[in-house]
């Protein structure tokens, strides 16, 4: 399969010199990078090298002591994460955060929230507008599992779908946000290969149907050499090495950073 | 003028039928109906695409991809361009879709999605002969660059630009087919060698269409559901060949996994099915009412001997007496009705079984809860139908009588012979299989079949799959293994014993059924392998076993068994599309396991 045309515009979301710190652990050292519309960016690095920070930084959970995020060119650090959600920026979480006991629909339908307009009256009567809304976002919902192929398992309570299912529900429910940006942490982690193959063909579509700029921090590498347009390498908060997965592969800091270094 | 071939029957049923539903499809989860009109404005419109694109006459044009009214739409489109549609199984690895398209000598493919898709790219160098592949579905293709790709909607968009400026083309290019044209071809499955390419004319399809509707009436007021693979001549019939005849209406499942869920939405009125999908609902219901309640289990096993009862009686042709009616009625509304609900097949007037022997047990079973299951008998090389029981008269094992328009004859051996109307033109590029199999216009079925007194066809076995012992005994392994295959642990079953003393078993578990088993016996295990690796498992296997020899005749039981340590697989070319064994594959690749047991 081709890829796609790298690099339209490279200011579409931006990381500017972030610094983080916690109780004296310097987790980030002035990280930049910035991302292309419908670019898939993978952000590796060993475990602790800070990847997870900047995703908690993106969505507002933490604040950066200096460094900006930029979003089409707009300032959105540290805004409240239900704002930076409502600004187009969905994540999908390393650990699975469902609601276990409710439907699948009933949770891609929690994507939808931030859509919800009408009022508790109209809500209450389930009237007009409040009626047409809830057709949408079920519209929208139906297209989620359509696109992810879970059509089987819409109506069964979560808790009892297979993990790689799961998964696949979680990627719904941030689809159903129709962000502009998507974060994944750690999307294939604990898949066998048959789910890893689904997935990454899944994220592969979604960048293509749905033209959606990705971040995805991996650390399955055939994955991230596999589909990612771009690679940014993080060790001890700090970016060592930045480009195309060729690039990455060989790069001697890389390798470094990974294997260590020889004595 | 009659309408005598599909392309004809559709304009036909478009006038009589216009606004009314003809096919049902599952989208978003909601069902949407889409009329006759619509139906012929797809068909209409993609063939006019398909023609600008440089379509001609007896060309071929392949179509790969699950069941959708797309398939459809693509068939009847190519047949009335007068060019020829070959179905392909989704299933197919990318070495037998290579060797279809490249064996029909396929101009066009069209592909459902990008599963299919990837295939056929996998191969197009080597396939001179393909110009266009047309793809129905272009999720996460719409990036790909190769030149022969062109998009299903594109097709019609070019043909809808004809239309508006000749409305009348089309029906004047309908008006053209004729009754002596190759509608389509078959690739019969090939247990024994590469697939053959039947080719069936619209005078096949006439003829059975004809014959067909005289033994089991259809009518307008239908419902049926397109469960199998569209490429198997029986499902085109079921999906294509009889709604054309009496305008019933055809639904399509959202996709093949929600298919089971999507049969209790539709509840069709008739239902064409084969022994594995019955043997797998059949196993599934006896596992669910071992894990069931008290109450529900209790229900089910006090109902299950009435069921049964009455299922004899009607099958020897007696009359249900006032009591077992009775409590047949009972057990109906307390547990049959319900659980006809859970499979779908509340409704089900009609329930026809084909493509391979079914069991003696599962018929029995679902005649018990009530449902009409009859078995048909048939070939590709006869379009699709030989025999059929007609109306509520039926015998356990026969597959009824010769449907009119028939002429019918046993040879010596036995072997089935046929002539008439629906037999078939010829093998595609294969004079020599042709002449193998028509002889003098008898069709020679290579099937077994022995009548009775009262001239009802009961079908022995494959004539090449007769096994003949050492004491130069003829067994018929398929109803030992269908005798075998009625356990709900025992998947898939090959009898083995020519030319030995006697028979034995190679046995494929039930991954599903098994495990569940094993895992409350506490059994660990990890995997298939080592699933069937375990004793228990091996011991509870030749219980399975001890109970079906109880019911064989003593040169029929199976006395050694050997347990596959994989499951049967069409990529390692073990087993067909339709999932048919290929014997000496089997025996071939296992040898080292057979030869032990002897």
């Amino acid at each position: 399969m081709k890829r796609s045309a790298r690099m339209a515009s490279p200011d579409f979301f931006e990381i500017r010199d972030l610094h983080m710190r916690f109780a004296g652990v310097q987790a980030l050292q002035g990280v930049s990078i910035s991302v292309a519309k419908n670019e898939l960016l993978a952000v590796i690095g060993p475990n602790g090298a800070g990847k997870t920070t900047i995703f908690n930084i993106i969505n507002g959970v933490y604040h950066p002591y200096k460094g900006k995020i930029l979003l089409e060119g707009k300032d959105i650090t540290c805004l409240k994460p239900y704002k930076i959600a409502r600004a187009g920026i969905a994540r999908v979480f390393q650990n699975i955060e469902l609601f276990k006991n409710m439907t699948v629909i009933d949770n891609l339908l929690l994507g939808r929230h931030q859509f919800l307009k009408s009022s508790f009256l109209s809500g209450s009567f389930f009237l007009g507008k409040c009626l047409r809304e809830e057709m949408d976002n079920r519209r929208k919902v139906e297209e989620v599992i359509e696109f992810l192929e879970i059509e089987e398992v819409r109506k069964q309570l979560v808790k009892s779908l297979p993990f790689g299912l799961q998964k696949r529900v979680e990627l719904g429910r941030a689809l159903c946000m129709d962000p502009s940006i998507l974060l994944l942490d750690e999307p294939v982690a604990g898949m066998n290969l048959e789910e890893k193959e689904d997935i990454a063909r899944f994220i592969l579509d979604i960048k293509e149907e749905m033209e959606t700029t990705i971040i995805m921090i991996e650390h399955d590498m055939e994955v991230v050499m596999d589909i990612a347009d771009r690679i940014c390498v993080i060790d001890f908060g700090v970016k060592i090495v930045e480009g195309s997965p060729e690039v990455v592969q060989n790069h001697p800091k890389v390798i470094e950073a990974y294997l260590g270094l020889e004595d | 003028m009659s309408a005598d071939t599909l392309p004809k029957l559709l304009l036909e049923k478009v006038r009589y039928y216009k606004k009314e539903v003809a096919l049902r499809e599952k989208q978003l989860g909601v069902w949407r109906p889409i009329t006759w009109n619509e139906y012929y404005d797809h068909v209409e419109t993609f063939g006019l695409g398909c023609r600008d694109l440089g379509l001609k006459p007896q060309e071929k044009v392949s179509i790969l991809g699950d069941n959708c009214p797309e398939w459809l739409y693509a068939d009847l489109a190519t047949q009335s361009l007068r060019a020829v549609a070959v179905g392909v199984y989704p299933t197919n690895t990318t070495e037998q879709v290579k060797y279809i398209l490249e064996h029909s000598g396929s101009k066009y493919v069209v592909v459902k999605d990008q599963e299919q898709l990837d295939k056929v790219l996998e191969v197009n160098a080597e396939l001179p002969l393909l110009e266009r592949i047309i793809v129905i579905d272009m999720k996460g293709v719409r990036k790909y660059t190769y030149p022969l790709i062109i998009s299903y909607e594109e097709v019609e968009e070019v043909g809808r630009r004809i239309r508006q400026k000749d409305p009348d083309l089309f029906t004047g290019i309908i008006a053209e087919t004729e009754a002596s044209d190759i509608a389509i071809i078959v690739y019969t499955s090939g247990t024994t060698g590469p697939p053959k390419g039947a080719m069936l004319s619209h005078r096949n399809i006439t003829a059975v269409q004809h014959g067909f509707l005289q033994v089991l009436p259809i009518t307008r007021e239908d419902s049926l559901v397109s469960a199998l693979p569209l490429c198997h001549v029986a499902e085109r019939m079921f999906s294509l060949f009889l709604p054309m005849k009496v305008g019933c209406t055809i639904n399509f499942a959202e996709s093949v996994a929600t298919m089971q869920a999507d049969m209790i939405e539709i509840s069709p009125s008739i239902f064409l099915t084969v022994p594995r999908m019955l043997e797998k609902m059949h196993s599934t219901i006896t596992i669910k009412i071992q894990n069931a309640n008290p109450i529900k289990r209790c229900a089910y096993n006090l109902c299950m001997p009435i069921g049964g009862k009455v299922a004899d009686i009607r099958l020897s042709g007696g009359k249900v007496g006032l009591l077992y009616h009775t409590l047949f009625m009972i057990a109906y509304f307390l547990v049959f009705r319900p659980l006809r609900n859970r499979i779908g097949l509340l409704q089900v007037r009609e329930c026809v079984s084909g493509a391979a022997p079914l069991s003696k047990d599962i018929m029995r079973f679902f005649r018990s809860l009530g449902i009409r299951i009859k078995e048909a008998y048939g070939c590709t090389e006869s379009t699709g139908v030989i025999s059929m029981p007609e109306g509520e008269g039926l015998k356990l094992g026969s597959v009824g009588k010769p449907v009119p328009g028939i002429e019918f004859r046993l040879e010596d051996d036995g072997e089935i012979l046929i002539k008439g109307g629906l037999v078939f033109e010829g093998y595609h590029n294969d004079p020599e299989g042709s002449n193998r199999v028509l002889k003098d216009g008898w069709l020679y079925t290579g099937d077994v079949g022995k009548l009775d007194e009262d001239g009802d066809l009961f079908i022995v076995d494959r004539k090449k799959e007769i096994i003949i012992n050492a004491a130069g005994k003829n067994i018929a392994p398929s109803e030992i293994e269908n005798r075998l295959k009625f356990s709900t642990f025992i998947n898939e079953a090959i009898v083995i014993g020519e030319g030995r003393k006697y028979l034995t078993a190679l046995i494929q578990v039930d991954y599903e059924n098994v495990a569940n088993w094993a895992q409350k016996e506490d059994i660990p295990f990890t995997n298939y392998k080592s699933l069937v690796g375990n004793s228990k498992v091996r011991r509870l296997i030749d219980r399975e076993i001890t109970e079906a020899n109880k019911n064989l005749a003593r040169v029929e039981t199976i006395k050694k068994f050997a347990l596959l340590d994989k499951e049967l697989d069409q990529d390692d070319g073990e087993v067909t599309a339709t999932m048919k064994v290929k014997r000496q594959i089997i025996e071939k690749k296992y040898g080292d396991i057979i030869e032990p047991m002897y």
